[in-house]
């Protein structure tokens, strides 16, 4: 029987080491450079359908300016006090410094660098982040110092003759 | 160079734009986070816009990936 030099030899291309220690595993299916590839296009694909959500999220969220209401008598805050509320829904803090004896304004509690909270410091006549150390003017909350660059979101107030301190809405 | 290695050559230069396409998908994901934080609806709006340009990007670069 004479052997055909021309045909290619079949070489085992198994290394040593598996000879010796054979195993197998459901898990070792191979993964394709093109499967790799799609999945990764498709978290891609999860990633811009999440950022979309987000958008009409924050969209719908400050479609809510809020509706009139009574925050609190005016006599029950002291001139140079801040009191803290919550408006225009249940998870949105608010805050209000009463200035004068019928000068009252109110803000958005949330800092608009990255949503912490403010406080009124009357010493300083400023509201102030501790985070990352923003300040806001306290008649207009636009920016003194730091790293936000929009003033805070005003909540228009009045005294009424009642003697109640009402929410009109919110601004911005 | 042989056709074969420049056609593998090739295919991992897809891969690679692929990959680093999702990782501009992760940095505007954070950008969008603080955009909602921060009720910032323009910057959420054009978070979203280049995050889908950049989705159809990477889906366009996997059309030129050979089977």
């Amino acid at each position: 029987m004479t052997r055909d030099h021309s045909a290619p030899v079949a070489v085992s291309v198994t290394p040593r080491w598996q000879r010796d220690f054979p195993y197998q595993q459901a898990s070792e299916e191979e993964v394709t450079r093109r499967e790799f590839a799609r999945y990764l296009v498709l978290g891609a694909g999860a990633m811009a359908t999440a950022n979309v959500g987000l958008a009409v999220w924050t969209q719908l969220r400050s479609i809510n300016a809020g509706e009139p209401r009574p925050i609190v008598a005016v006599a029950d805050v002291a001139v140079g006090d801040p009191y803290l509320f919550r408006y225009p829904g249940d998870s949105d803090p608010a805050i209000l410094v009463r200035l004068g004896s019928n000068d009252v304004v109110a803000f958005s509690q949330k800092c608009t660098h990255l949503g912490c909270v403010v406080y009124f410091e009357p010493s300083e006549e400023r509201w102030h982040c501790p985070c990352h150390e923003g300040n806001f003017e306290a008649r207009t909350g636009a920016v003194i110092s730091g790293p936000p660059t929009r003033p805070l979101g005003r909540i228009d107030v009045e005294v009424r003759d009642d003697g109640q301190i009402w929410a009109l809405g919110r601004s911005t | 160079m042989s056709n074969s290695a420049r056609s593998r050559q090739s295919s991992s230069a897809v891969v690679l734009y692929v990959v680093i396409l999702v990782a501009f998908q992760v940095f505007l994901i954070t950008v969008a986070v603080e955009a909602y934080m921060t009720d910032a609806e323009p910057l959420a709006w054009a978070t979203a816009i280049i995050s889908v340009v950049v989705f159809a990007a990477a889906a366009t670069f996997l059309r030129f990936l050979r089977p």
